[in-house]
């Protein structure tokens, strides 16, 4: 079996009976896991029969107000909204849904606070993006989801889209890199992480020169090498990719990562569909996105 | 990082060596017990009042890790019946990984170390398990702290914490305004926690051991990365919170090698050649900050805990194997950041 054939049938395997995904062999149904999945599925090309029971299920644990959370006991943890409309996007009966969790995300942001002249940290506070749970401060990752699904949606030029590219830049590491969203702290410049590198990679690619990120891929290029985890290799590659400079060897690391496996231990869905994801080229996130 | 593929049996129990792999299934099947290491000391437990804290001499990763920790289950009065038989949750600390920076992370030899002690003891099984606060990346993490090496080679199951399916408890300690407090399924799963800490300055908490520690149990997938909604609520209170709701049955403080300066990512290797172990938390950590030359008072997640969890008064801390006097080593504190400011322990 090809990498990707493992990935898939991995993916089908975690399909529940009453529609959904479940994070891991044997697991319950998970909102996160059924938006990875779909969205991994469907750039492995993986039909709408597959995909839609889940976008049901998905829609039908969309809150009032558009968001879609972890859990329904947890409301404040919204950050799965950005990938249901990832998921969402593209499907003509869930357009509704979409459009209701865009509208939530277009009024929602992290905390912001004009920054403090004493502030330990160094990034500038004030910049909105968006946070993985309600009330607290914006973040690498969840800003650059909902970057992606505003670039998905056609809402590339957005305030709030413009805004978030801005909060990204401004997070960037002097040295080149992403972490989870503090630069330098009691000024240690703090240490970038690939992942994260990747993922902002990706949500950046319309707003800014190669210039501007030059370093960040210069990073990413000497670690991806090394990688052989496949959510830093998935997302590693997803931003290299977006910017032109995906390996070429690239798929020998994918297959190496699968392989891994055996020994490590069975991917859980978002890593599968990350990799699903970076083996495509990543149709659902980067092609939509330069279309806009 | 040493490697070890077979050792020797401390306290003459066997007459020959066994591979790691043997002595593993014959300790989680009983048939390695300690008949002597249980003295059967009338030591304090959860008392609110005192507590027995147990230092031992490590020098390095090298040495036996096992042997040390299980000489201070027995030393605090660790009975064979509690631990024989029960799934118990190791919880290291794992928060970054970066190649040079290992003293970041609960080094993977102390993690062998506590699981070889606890199967030794008779438990039906030792599982890993955390919530790295900084990276989504679990598996990253394991790899390059050499952590998934000694997990697969001792056939040590890991929970990646973050991505565990939660579930919702009432918030025992009520020290922040969460009404309830969001667990990963895996401590329904298991008998006992012991929180296997590093020993290493915090430039938000002072400092971090066993209790900080247990931020990495708050699902990532609930809590974000990082756990962004306990600072916002208060970095102290959401310790006590935490401590409380889960209540742990033991811990272990690895100052092998611990961090100072500005940690607990950026801060410089201090050999502190300890580790700090006993049942109750507060306690562990106020001996743990005054061999760090830290006075437990001043850290106001401590000085709070303080008779609501338990006691970090040296009065109150019966203290076994090393006394702190004779392994404190001054951790260096830095004059600018506000969670250093006086904290030097200064003892009468």
């Amino acid at each position: 079996m090809t990498p990707s054939q493992t990935l898939i049938e991995g993916l089908k395997k975690r399909m529940l009976p009453d529609g959904g995904f479940a994070f891991f062999n044997g697991g319950s149904y998970r909102t996160d896991a059924t938006a990875w999945a779909i969205i991994g599925l469907r750039s492995a090309g993986e039909g709408e029969n597959l995909i839609e029971p889940g976008l049901n299920r998905l829609a039908g644990d969309q809150m009032r107000d558009g968001r879609v959370v972890t859990s329904p006991d947890a409301p404040d943890a919204f950050w799965v909204t950005p990938l249901a409309v990832l998921a969402w996007h593209g499907s003509e009966r869930h357009k509704e849904n979409m459009n209701r969790a865009v509208e939530f995300l277009l009024s929602t942001s992290g905390k912001h606070w004009k920054k403090q002249k004493l502030d330990p940290v160094a990034h500038d506070t004030s910049i909105r993006g968006w946070s993985w749970t309600a009330g607290v401060h914006s973040w690498v990752a969840p800003t650059s989801y909902s970057l992606l699904a505003l670039r998905a949606v056609g809402k590339i030029r957005h305030p709030r889209a413009e805004e978030a590219a801005r909060m990204l830049m401004n997070r960037q590491l002097a040295a080149g890199g992403w972490n989870y969203g503090n630069t330098s702290v009691y000024g240690r410049q703090l240490y970038p992480q690939p992942d994260q590198t990747g993922v902002a990679l990706s949500a950046l690619s319309p707003y800014v020169t190669k210039g501007e990120v030059i370093r960040s891929l210069e990073y990413l290029g000497r670690e991806i090498g090394r990688i052989r985890t496949p959510l830093s290799l998935g997302l590693g590659l997803l931003g290299l990719g977006a910017w032109g400079d995906r390996p070429p060897g690239f798929m020998n690391w994918v297959r190496e990562c699968v392989d891994r496996q055996n020994r490590r231990g069975i991917y859980n869905t978002q890593e599968r569909s990350l990799l699903l994801l970076a083996i495509s080229g990543n149709p659902a996130l980067i092609e939509e996105t330069a279309k806009g | 990082m040493t490697r070890r593929n077979s050792q020797t049996m401390p306290g003459n129990l066997l007459d020959r060596q066994l591979t790691r792999r043997e002595f593993l299934i014959r300790a989680a099947t009983g048939a390695i017990l300690a008949p002597m290491v249980f003295p059967n000391l009338a030591g304090c437990r959860r008392s609110l009042e005192s507590a027995d804290v147990f230092i031992g001499r490590m020098g390095s990763y090298d040495g036996d890790i096992a042997s040390i920790i299980f000489r201070g289950l027995g030393e605090l009065a660790v009975s064979p019946e509690e631990i024989r038989g029960k799934r118990i949750l190791l919880k290291p600390n794992l928060v970054e990984s970066h190649i040079g920076a290992g003293h970041i992370n609960t080094h993977p030899l102390v993690v062998r170390g506590a699981a070889e002690a606890f199967l030794r003891c008779g438990a039906s099984e030792v599982l890993v398990g955390d919530g790295p606060g900084h990276c989504m990346d679990t598996e990253m993490v394991l790899e390059e702290s050499r952590l998934g090496d000694v997990l697969i080679e001792d056939q040590l199951r890991f929970v990646d914490l973050n991505y565990d399916d939660g579930y919702r408890v009432p918030n025992q300690g009520g020290f922040s305004r969460f009404r309830s407090l969001v667990l990963p399924r895996t401590l329904r799963e298991v008998d006992l926690v012991v929180s296997l800490a590093k020993m290493k300055t915090h430039h938000w908490a002072g400092v971090t051991l066993s209790m900080k520690n247990l931020f990495g149990l708050f699902p990532g997938t609930y809590y974000g990365w990082p756990k962004n909604a306990l600072h916002f609520e208060g970095i102290e209170k959401c310790i006590l919170d935490i401590n409380a709701t889960v209540r742990p049955y033991f811990s272990i403080v690895d100052g092998i090698i611990g961090m100072e300066g500005d940690g607990p990512i950026m801060g410089n290797p201090h050999h502190a050649g300890v580790l700090v172990m006993g049942r109750n938390l507060p306690a562990v950590d106020a001996t743990s900050a005054r061999i760090m030359g830290i006075d437990p008072k001043k850290v106001p997640y401590l000085a709070k805990a303080s008779g609501r969890l338990g006691p970090i008064q040296e009065a109150s801390i019966r203290q076994r194997g090393e006394t702190i006097r004779s392994v404190r080593t001054d951790f260096s504190l830095v004059e600018g950041i506000h969670a250093h400011k006086g904290l030097r322990w200064s003892p009468k």
